[in-house]
This record gives C-alpha cells, structure tokens and sequence, in this order.
C-alpha cells in the first residue's frame, strides 16, 4: 500500500520552517495546515491555506521593516 | 517590557503609569521636551509651514504637484534650488553657487538630510527665528531666496518668512555696565511695547527726582549710535599667530577660495553682489554699526516677566552680551594657547556666536569627535568673564578641565570642579564646572557643597556652556536657568533630532541654533574619520528562533542577542580585526549578554558594578597594551566615562531604537584617524542584528539619523571567511543546545537593559523596571512614524496599479 | 547560517521577459524564409555584422571555397584552448544556416557554406549585383530635416506607445493596429471587465528596457503579425536591414517601393522608425531607431537615451531632472512620489514601493537597471559605482524577502510497506523527472502535480505485477 496526497511542497529556510511550524502549532491561521514536516527545509502543507500563509509572511516581514527612508516631513 | 513585576518600586506604579516614559533615558530626551509646561512660546513659532500646501494638487502619480505655482527661470541651471511651498528646499550640492546657497540656507533652516547630491532644507518657525537672531533681515531672506531658487518662490512661503520673521529679532536684552536694557534700532517697536503695562511695570527709570515723574513721557528712550570695536578676533592676543584670519569680506578658507574661483565664471551676477552683501552683514553687522539704537532701562528683577512678556507680544528678546563693555564683571585672565588651533568650521561656528561684536546665546552643532569642546573653550576665551560650563557626567567634567587646560592658558587654580566626588574651592576660580543634576537636585547637600551653589547662585557669569545639551529635558533646563545668572548661553551637541518639533523649545530657553556642520563634508575634508557603517545579518538558528516565536516579550530580547549566529559573527569580527592590529570596543546593553559574551571569549569588560580601579586598569590596558585589542562595555560607556581611541565599534545589543544613542556611539570613532588617509574606510562600526526579530526594525530606525547626514549602512547577510574560520564557539547543536537552556533558565532580569544611577545623588526615580510593550521601548510607537505608516503606500496612486492585476 | 539568507527561485513566478536578438530571431525562423532572406546582400551583412568574431573569420576564409571544407580543418584553425569557442561558432554557424553540414568525398564530415548566402555577402562586400541600398535618387528636399530633428521627432512618437502603455493622460492616442501589436506581443491585455487593454507583467518589464531594445522587441512581436496582414515576411525584414545600413539625416525615395512595403512604411512612421512630412511625399528620413534595430540588444548602440536625469541618494531618495511625465510615470512604477516641480521630480524609494513593482512582475535587477541606465552625470561623475551600493543591495533583498519560499504543487507518497516498493517508486519518478523530493528512511517522496499520473499509473502496473 501507499499513502498519497496533494498538497504543497515548501521549501525555505530553517527560522521560516520554525515560524511555519509556529503558526501551525498555535492555530494561529484558523487551522492546523502541515501534512506533514519532510525535513529541515521542507513542509508538505495542504493546498487550500497558501494565499492566507503568504498574507500571514508578508504581515511578518513587515513587522520587522522599519520605513529606512525618512520622508522628512 | 514584560508585566510591572512587584519590586518595592512598582508598588507606586499606578502613579507612574502616565509617565511611563520618564525611566528612559533616551525616549526621556527625545520626548519629554514635549511638555513645554509654561507655553512659552510665541504664536508665530507654533505656525506650521508644513500645511501650507495641503492645497496643492496631487499629480496622477500621488505626488503633490507644485508645477502650477511657479514658474522656471530660464537661467535655471545656473541656480541652485527649488522651494516647495510646503517650506522644504531643495539644493543641489553640485552648483557652483551651493557655497553661497549652503552658507544662507543653514541660517535660515534645518537641514532635512544632506547626502551626496541633493540636500533637503526645511523652513521653519524656529529656523527664520535663529536666522533674524543673527542678524538678517526679512527683506534680505526673501530677496536672496529669490535669486537662488531655479522657479519663482511661491507667495505662501514669501508671506511665511513675513510672519515669522517681521516681528522677530527687533528687540534684544543687553546686559552694559551692570544694567539690563531693552534695544532695538527701531523706536517704533519700542514705543509699541511700552504700551502694555506688564513691560511699563518692568521699566527702570533712574532719573525720577520726584514721583510726578511717573506720567512722563514713555518715549525718552536713550539713544545711542553703537560703537563697533572692529572685528572680533578669537582668542584675541594670540588670534593671528594662533593661525586665525579675521574674518573680513569674503574672507574664507584657502580651500573654498579656489575650488570657488573657476566656477564663478557661470553664477548669476545677482546672486554673488546679494552674497557679498548678506556674508557682510552676517559678519560685521556693518550697517547695524552705523545705525541709532535705542533702548530703555529695565530692572533685573523683572526680567523673567520681562522675558514672557516680550513672547506673548511677539517680540521675543534675543540676549545679547556686550562683554567688551561690561566693566562690573572682572575679566579673567585666560586665552587661547598658540596650538589651540581652530578648524573652519569651528570658526565659522563661532562667528555666528559673536559675529557683532557681542556674545548671542544659541546652540552650536557638531558631530561628535569634530572639536566640541574647542569651540566651548574659545567661547570662554573670547568673553572671558567668569564661565560655567554644565555637563552631564563625573567623567564629562573631568573631560572639560582637561580641555580648558589643553587649549587655554587656564591651570589648575583657576578651573573649579564642583561634583559629587570633587569639589574643588569654587572661591576666585574663573572657570566652574558641574553637572546639570549636582545643580538642580533638590536633596540635602553637604555643608561644603551649600555653600559652593550659594556661591555660585551669587555669581553675575558671563557665560554658561551647556554640553550635550539634547540630552537634558527641558525641566531640568529651567530649573538650571532660574539658578544660574547668566549674560549668554552656549548649547553644545551632535545630534539636533527635530523630526519632534517641540524639542525646538530649546530655541527660547537658551537661543536659536547658531551653526550646524554637515557630517559628510567633514568627513570628506578628513575632520573626522571614513567609517564604514555596516549592519550584519545574523540568521537566528531554528532552536533559537523557535523559541522565539513561542516566548513573552522580555525574553525575546534575550533570545535574539543570545542567538549563536550572532554570537559567532561577533567572535568572527573581533578576530578579523584583532589581526589588522585594530582596536575594537563592543557595547552591549544587555548585561547578561555583555557578561556570556565576554567571559566566554576571554576579554574585559567593564559595566555598571564594575569598580573605578578595574575600569581604569582595563582602560589603561586597552590603551596601552598591545595584547588587549578588544573590550566590551555596556551602556556605561555611552555617558560616564571617556573611552580611548578605537577604530572598530561592534553593537551587539542596543536600545530600541534610539537614533541618538546610535550617532553617538558612532562618534566614538569619528575622532579622525591620522595617516590613514589611503584607505577608504579608516574606521568600522557594526551593528549585528538577528534577522527575522524585532531587532531588524529598531536597527533601521536607529540608523534613520545617520543616514539622513549621508552615512549608509551596508548590509551584511553573510560574513564572508566565517565559515572557514576555525574554532569558533557555539557550532555544534549540543553547545547550542546548551546555550539556549542558559538563555531560558535566565530571570526576566536578565532580559533587561543596565539601569544606570544618575551622577551624583539621585533625582527621583532614575531606576524602576520599566512598564511598557517592546514598541514603546523601541520608541516604535513614534507618532510620526504611526502617521506616516497610515498614510504610506496603501492607497495606490499610480494609475498603472489600479489597472493592473496580477 | 548562510543557507537562511541563500537566494531561493520561486517556480510558481510567472517568465521574464525575453529579449531576443537578432541572432536568436533568426533562428526562429522557418529554414526556408531564412534562405530566402539570404537572397539580399543586407541581410547576410546584417547577419554577419553581429556573428562572434571567430564566425567572422571562418566565414570569410571559406567565402570563396566552393567545396566543403573538412570540419577538422576548420577546427584547427583555432588553437585547442579555444574549442569550446569553436564548437559555440560552429553552432551559431549552423543555426543560422550560415554553413550547414556536408560529407566531403571520404566521409569525413565536412562544412558547406550556405550558397544564397556566399553570393550575397560576395556582392556586400565586394560589390557587384543590383545596387542593394536604398534609392536616393531625389532632388534635394526643399526642406530638409537635420538630425536633431529627427532623433526628437523619433523619440516623440516612440513615447507615444510608452505613454499609452502607462496609460498617462496626456498623450495622442496610438492607432488600433499598435494597440493590436502590443495586444499580441502580451504587453497589454484585455481588461476581463471592460474589454479595454491593461499592462501586463511583461509590459512593465519592457517599460524598463532601454530605448532600442523596446523597439527590437516592439518590431520582432510586429513581424510575428505581418503575414497575417497580407505582408511579405522577406520583404518586411529585408527593408529593415536595408534601412539600419542607411544614413542618419539623408531621405531616400520610396520609388519602387512595393504596395505592401509603402504599408509597412506607415506603420514605421507611426513607431518613429522614419520620418515623412505627408504619407504620400515620395521620400522618408530613417531615424536612429531604425538604424539601430538590426543590432538587437547587442553592445555599440547608437543609444539615443536622452542625457541621464535621475539621483539616487544613499538615504533612498530619487530626484529626476525632467518634466516628462512618462519619465515620472516610469519613476512611479517603483517608487513613491513627493512632489514635482517644474523640472524635477522628488521621490523615494520605499519598501512598499518598491515591493509594489516586485508583485507587478518587475525584478530587482530591472529596477536597478533602469536607474543605472538613466543616472545623472553627477552620479555618474562621482561613480562607479555609479548607484549607491547600499540602495542596490536593499533593493536586491526586498526581492530576496519575497523568495524565501518555494511553493510547489505536489503528490505526497509515503508508507510504502518495503523499501523496495519505494525505491522502485522512486526512480522511476526520478528517470520521469517528476521527483521534487524524497526521504529514503522515511519511505516518502514528493512529485511534481504533472508528473502524478504517469507516476501513479506505473505503480498501478508495478503493484499489479507484484502482487
């Protein structure tokens, strides 16, 4: 027998695997989302959760941008 | 950080809640000045030019689009800028007349930011204020704004120097002989003030025989032609062999001169004659010479009413020392030594203090490391009256003594000390210097020291310098100003951070602001040293990071100085540059980390606790030994004592995000390198911060100041060499393992930043765990930048991506 | 660590745009328009001109060799540490059908060159034949255009296009034919709502390019369409050729000119590729966008980019020294505007902004190409580099931050019950060059969403088999 499923394949970095697997852990999008960790820089996410995930990284880095240009006003 | 924890201090944390601020130290300066307490300031300063073009029309492109309200001039190219009718200019530093233009606009406005090509000025209130202070003349700005600008002025910004401008400057108080006066070359003004009652009632009048005299005619003013004793020279004996020329018309430095010369050839007519005039009365005030003046008498009791008054009326009082012609104070007996050598724009800097002859209180910026203290030495110099000089640290005061004895002929017996741990005989010393809290605190204070502040509370001075003087807040200033008597005032600082406009308060409490250097061209003409800036990416490590994630706010903090990556580059960077022979400082301000770091590489360190002994024995090492390269320090170093010479700053933890503290830090490599001219880059100052954290976010903001003086941060996301560097800590994922235990087994006080004393006894409560979220540390809750964050790029303008859809 | 910062490609992100040159075009083309273009000298000069030197020199050593020359002989005209050149040349050579392969008596393989091709290039470079440029046979235009004339002139109805695809207010409109060109070429597209065009992702990317590769591009997706308006393809491009060898400020006579060639003419006009006063006036002034197109992208352009007019400061501010407001437009693709006066523009570039233009499908590099294209000779003067490195490098991670993650559809295989089932699985999936992933231990593969049925169909077949 074999088990197959359709999903996402993601592959990133270490510290964004974490903060995937952060926001899977605490249901912080609504839902746990992970099929399954592959390996240090791998997730198999299901399909349906993508555009919210990408909102959700874009939310990130932009918490941690601080505007560099001053508009000097 | 982290909830208000129940340490005996905190139990009266609801009382502090609305001050929450006030613990901070830097958010404390920057934000504190806010409060202005007694509105004094006139209604004119508090209009805002800024709104003056909510009128214009947006382009299709969102920008607003001032095309419609001027007009190009056809010799365009050969002027140098273009006023917005919002009250920013815009200059290009490549013009041959930017010297000419440079020179007017830093009177006349603040510098927004100034990088290689385009410089950004800014009028405002405060700005035409300082401008009229120093001597020119609304007619005269408008005119020689005119002729620069590349289009028309538009008419808001002709009527905005109007109203700022017209009223200002036209009265001065003048301290002669023992007497204050009110002057002004205009009888009209006078006449005009002397209607009100508040400033009747300030009046002196000495030859009253009898009280019918009481009704008698407001208008016996005493008129009196000024008299100019030539052009000032500092240090007056030793000016010319000390290599200082006299300014005369037009007089500038070698340098400037040629690099001028060829390039006159293509500047309008009109703009070199209005030069050539505006550089002469700025300097010698020549027609103020010949001018009539007149002035009343008024009575020194009075004057702080005086003061207010002549604010609410619109005329504020602009304070001006005859020095030359005060016979009641003695002088003292001190000069400039021959080798106290000025640079030009220390000089320049200075003719703007005394360019008439007479000592203007204002505020003098420099950039750390080019020569602050010169300047305040010169400045006693030239008064030479009884000088006081306040600052902000022990250490600072020892600093400033042994400047004074550096550059002028002052010795031991003629420089007081007055500080919590020397407290020199103040008695027939010509030279005091304090701190600002050994003068304003309010506690019981020794015998010895009563008696030194009644002494000094008595003292008519001639001068008071004020150093570092943004990072006082303004209570402290006034109660310093109801202190000390003093005939002028002189504000010393690196860093003018205006983009809070209340911090212009300063304007009227000391004076306007007399100078401002511009970072770059020191930097350029090797005044102060080439640094390369650089912010160093540091991956958090997953283990690290999750936690992270997972984790309050306090021990985030934690988590991301602690980051191995982070750890490593540092190792990685003291290594690389231990073996260039250079010398390298690295501040931390979290102490837990200081200490790791520290103890785990096997280098000194030096802290609050750390005692006076071991830090000078580590000071003395760093300095002297050629086997101790690299120190780490907290944020102790930052104000209380005098670090050596290093070329190599690395930060590893700093403050949220306090732009000061980072142009601060940065000046402790400025001092210019000697015979490192080959090289690109003589100096190097790090930054590493842990990506993906909130640390990013306050690293930019810190820089935000910098930057806008035309220094750029290189990013760095991989330190090239680390990874063949052997025996680097913290490899392996047992040590970070490890480590990352220590890191979470720590207390929430060791998340916490050093808390440092205040100098000398203790003024309120200097040190309480601080109440607030990471923004508010991080001064992330700025409101101009909220501001700016809601009106940023969320509203798409451009016609393009409204149609376009991915 | 240096793996969290390492460049990640995204494989869902849509194509950049491709910029042929003319070498690649040609290749395109069917063998037989190819030999048919052969037939004029311009082309094969056209062609020559931009072949790598080492094909130059082959070319004319074997110009007047009427037998295939032997390959080995051709080789060792090179010395051996520059085969790896040799074997491209031969390629392009043969590509082109500059050359094509030919036994010679022996059965060694040998090199023929293409014969069109020899007698043509004899005739451009040694004359000889019909006269093969342009007539000029005019009296003199009574009133003649000199060359800044007609460079401003190009580069006003060059814009024209630009300015319709930014969609700028201010602009003449553009005729339905270049709407159809721009429709075709995929710059634009049909609003799903409203019918009317839109830019696409690859129309911002060729709002950055450069002058002459615009019009390359513009031109090469024109030629895509010229059979289907009933003109000769040989016949369009052959007149190209001919007029990038013609000289900048002298008319030619359109005496001669076939119906189909005057059409194309006027299409030309339009683009600002040549110049006439009236449609019918009998004569044209080719103008630099014309002799520019035949050398694609490659090096020495004529580049008639206007004096560079943009700033860009360390502290991310742009100022642009112009009032044209496609110049701002473009300016506005990535950054923020603040004001504009009369001659300048202020604008900074911002994350936002910045990442704006990352999601309408314009790269970091194009970015920054556009900027280094347009710099002011101040920065020029002060450079190199001539752009602050650090805005570069920022601009460069804003598009770095957006790539941290690859996302890639896929079938999830696991719990296999042998590691031979898995194995098995496995390579076939990877000979198929559908596997994206694969854990052994763990008995667990990915493959590609496409690669799913062919994969599962084999495991139908296999389990089928060993069961």
């Amino acid at each position: 027998m074999v088990n197959v499923m359709k999903g996402i394949l993601i592959e990133c970095d270490q510290a964004m695997k974490q903060f995937l697997l952060h926001l899977d852990e605490t249901v912080a999008l609504g839902r746990k989302f992970i099929i399954q960790d592959l390996d240090e820089r791998h997730l198999f996410i299901s399909a349906d959760i993508l555009e919210t995930l990408q909102a959700r990284v874009d939310d990130l880095m932009d918490q941690i941008s601080f505007p560099l240009a001053d508009r000097g006003l | 950080m982290g909830g208000p924890k129940k340490t005996k201090k905190d139990d009266n944390s609801k009382k502090w809640k609305k001050r929450k601020r006030d613990d901070d130290e830097y958010v404390y300066a920057e934000e504190e000045l806010v409060d202005v307490g007694d509105g004094g300031i006139p209604n004119a300063a508090k209009k805002n030019v800024e709104s003056e073009d909510q009128g214009a029309a947006e382009d299709e492109y969102g920008a607003k689009d001032y095309r419609s309200q001027m007009i190009l001039k056809t010799d365009h190219e050969s002027r140098p800028l273009w006023v917005a009718p919002n009250g920013h200019i815009f200059l290009e530093s490549f013009s041959p007349v930017y010297k000419h233009a440079h020179d007017f606009l830093i009177a006349i406005s603040e510098p927004v930011c100034r990088p290689e090509h385009i410089h950004e000025y800014k009028l405002t209130a405060y700005s035409l204020y300082a401008a009229v202070s120093v001597g020119l003349q609304t007619h005269d700005i408008i005119e020689y704004l005119k002729r620069l600008s590349k289009t028309s002025i538009p008419d808001g910004i002709v009527e905005f120097i109007k109203l700022c401008t017209l009223s200002y400057g036209k009265v001065k108080l003048v301290l002669k002989h023992n007497q204050y006066f009110v002057e002004s070359p205009h009888p009209e003004v006078l006449q005009k003030m002397l209607k009100d009652p508040v400033i009747q009632e300030c009046r002196l009048r000495r030859n009253i025989d009898t009280t019918d005299g009481s009704a008698g005619n407001p208008d016996d003013f005493i008129t009196q032609v000024q008299d100019k004793k030539g052009v000032l020279q500092f240090g007056t004996k030793q000016g010319i062999s000390s290599g200082v020329v006299p300014k005369e018309h037009g007089n500038v430095a070698p340098g400037d001169q040629t690099d001028n010369k060829p390039a006159e050839a293509t500047v309008p007519e009109d703009i070199t004659n209005f030069y050539d005039k505006i550089d002469k009365e700025d300097e010698d005030d020549e027609e103020e010479a010949v001018l009539k003046t007149v002035s009343f008498e008024v009575n020194q009791e009075k004057i702080e009413v005086l003061q207010k008054r002549c604010i609410e009326l619109e005329h504020p009082l602009l304070a001006e020392y005859d020095f030359r012609n005060d016979t009641v104070n003695p002088d003292i007996n001190i000069d400039l030594k021959p080798s106290a050598v000025l640079r030009p724009y220390q000089e320049k800097s200075l003719r703007k203090m005394f360019g008439n002859g007479r000592a203007r209180s204002g505020v003098i910026v420099l950039p750390c490391g080019a020569g602050k203290s010169l300047v305040g030495v010169t400045a006693c110099c030239t008064v030479r009256k009884r000088a006081l000089v306040l600052c902000n640290s022990g250490v600072s005061v020892e600093q400033w003594k042994q400047q004074f004895k550096m550059w002028s002929t002052a010795d031991d017996s003629m420089i007081c000390r007055f500080t919590s741990e020397a407290k020199d005989k103040p008695m027939g010393c010509g030279i005091l210097v304090t701190t600002y809290s050994m003068i304003t605190h309010t506690q019981k204070r020794s015998w010895e020291a009563e008696q030194t502040m009644n002494w000094l509370k008595d003292q008519e001075w001639g001068i008071m310098v004020l150093d570092e003087v943004h990072t006082i807040p303004a209570k402290m200033f006034r109660r310093v100003l109801t202190i000390v008597q003093s005939h002028c005032k002189l504000g010393l600082t690196a860093t003018l951070l205006r983009e809070d406009d209340k911090i212009a308060d300063l304007n009227f409490l000391i004076g306007p602001k007399l100078y401002e250097a511009n970072w770059l061209e020191l930097q350029k003409r090797g005044f102060i040293a080439r640094v390369q800036c650089a912010e160093v990416w540091c991956p958090m490590t997953p283990e690290f990071y999750r936690e992270y994630l997972m984790c309050r706010t306090s021990k985030k903090l934690l988590l991301y100085v602690m980051n191995p990556s982070k750890f490593r580059s540092t190792q990685y960077l003291i290594r690389y540059h231990e073996r260039r022979g250079d010398k390298t400082i690295v501040f931390s301000d979290n102490v837990f980390a200081l200490k790791h770091y520290a103890i785990k590489m096997n280098k000194p360190y030096i802290y609050g606790p750390t005692s006076q002994n071991e830090r000078i024995q580590i000071l003395q090492n760093f300095k002297f030994n050629p086997k101790v390269n690299t120190i780490f320090v907290s944020k102790v170093a930052d104000t209380s004592f005098d670090l050596p010479e290093a070329n190599v700053l690395i930060q590893i933890s700093s403050h949220g995000g306090s732009r000061r503290q980072e142009a601060q830090r940065l000046g402790r490599i400025l001092r210019a390198k000697k015979g490192a001219i080959a090289e690109e880059y003589n100096a190097f100052f790090y930054t590493l911060v842990s990506q993906d954290t909130m640390e990013m976010s306050y690293s930019r903001k810190r820089q935000r100041f910098l930057v806008n003086q035309g220094y750029s941060y290189k990013v760095i996301t991989k330190l090239a060499g680390m990874d063949e560097e052997p025996d680097l800590f913290y490899k392996t994922r047992e040590e970070q393992s490890q480590l990352l235990q220590q890191v979470l087994a720590a207390s929430d006080v060791d998340a916490d930043e050093e808390r440092i004393p205040g100098e000398g006894p203790r003024t309120g409560p200097a040190v309480h765990r601080r109440v607030g979220n990471m923004s508010s540390m991080s001064g992330a809750d700025d409101a101009v930048y909220l501001e700016y964050k809601k009106t940023a790029f969320s509203n798409i303008k451009h016609p393009l991506f409204k149609k376009f859809r991915t | 660590m240096a793996e969290a910062s390492k460049v990640i490609k995204i494989t869902l992100q849509s194509k950049n745009l491709q910029c042929k040159n003319l070498h690649d075009y040609l290749k395109t083309l069917p063998t037989e328009i190819l030999d048919r273009l052969y037939n004029h000298p311009t082309t094969c000069l056209a062609v020559y001109r931009e072949l790598p030197e080492i094909a130059q020199h082959y070319v004319i050593r074997i110009l007047f060799v009427e037998q295939p020359v032997p390959q080995a002989v051709v080789a060792s005209w090179v010395s051996q540490a520059y085969s790896k050149e040799h074997n491209e040349v031969a390629q392009v050579l043969s590509s082109l059908r500059v050359w094509q392969e030919a036994a010679i008596p022996g059965g060694l393989p040998g090199w023929i060159m293409n014969s069109a091709f020899k007698r043509n290039m004899k005739i451009a470079l040694l004359g000889g034949g019909k006269p093969w440029s342009m007539s000029s046979q005019l009296e003199t235009d009574s009133k003649p255009r000199d060359i800044p004339y007609l460079d401003s002139y190009a580069m006003e109805r060059w814009e024209c296009v630009l300015h319709y695809m930014v969609g700028s207010q201010q602009q003449e409109g553009i005729s339905a034919d270049a709407v159809r060109i721009l429709l075709h070429a995929g710059l634009m597209k049909r609003d799903e709502d409203d019918g009317s065009p839109v830019i696409t992702r690859e129309g911002f990317q060729f709002l950055l390019l450069d002058t002459p590769s615009q019009v390359w591009y513009f031109i090469l997706q024109y030629l895509d369409t010229v059979e289907s308006r009933g003109l000769d393809l040989v016949d369009c491009l052959t007149f190209l050729f001919q007029l990038s060898f013609s000289t900048m400020g002298k008319d030619y006579s359109t005496e001669g000119m076939s119906d189909g060639l005057l059409v194309f003419l006027q299409h030309l006009r339009e683009f600002g590729l040549v110049y006439q006063r009236k449609r019918k006036a009998g004569r044209f002034y080719p103008t630099r966008l014309a002799l520019n197109i035949a050398s694609g992208q490659s090096r020495s352009q004529l580049d008639m980019n206007r004096e560079g007019y943009i700033v860009v400061e360390t502290n991310y501010r742009v100022y642009a020294y112009t009032d044209s407001n496609l110049q701002v437009a473009l300016l506005g693709l990535f950054c923020e505007l603040m004001y504009r006066f009369p001659n300048l523009a202020v604008g900074i570039l911002t994350r936002d902004s910045v990442r704006q233009a990352l999601k309408s499908g314009i790269t970091a590099e194009q970015i920054v190409g556009f900027l280094r294209l347009h710099a002011h000779h101040r920065m020029v003067a002060v450079g190199p580099p001539v752009l602050p490195p650090t805005v570069v490098d920022q601009i460069k991670l804003w598009e770095n931050e957006r790539n941290r993650f690859t996302f890639s559809e896929g079938i999830l295989y696991s719990q296999f019950l042998s590691q031979a089932d898995f194995e098995v699985l496995r390579d076939h999936a990877q000979d198929l060059g559908v596997l994206t992933w694969q854990n052994p231990q763990r008995r667990t593969m990915v493959v590609t969403r496409s690669g799913h049925e062919e994969v599962k169909r084999f495991w139908k077949r296999y389990s089928k088999g060993a069961g």
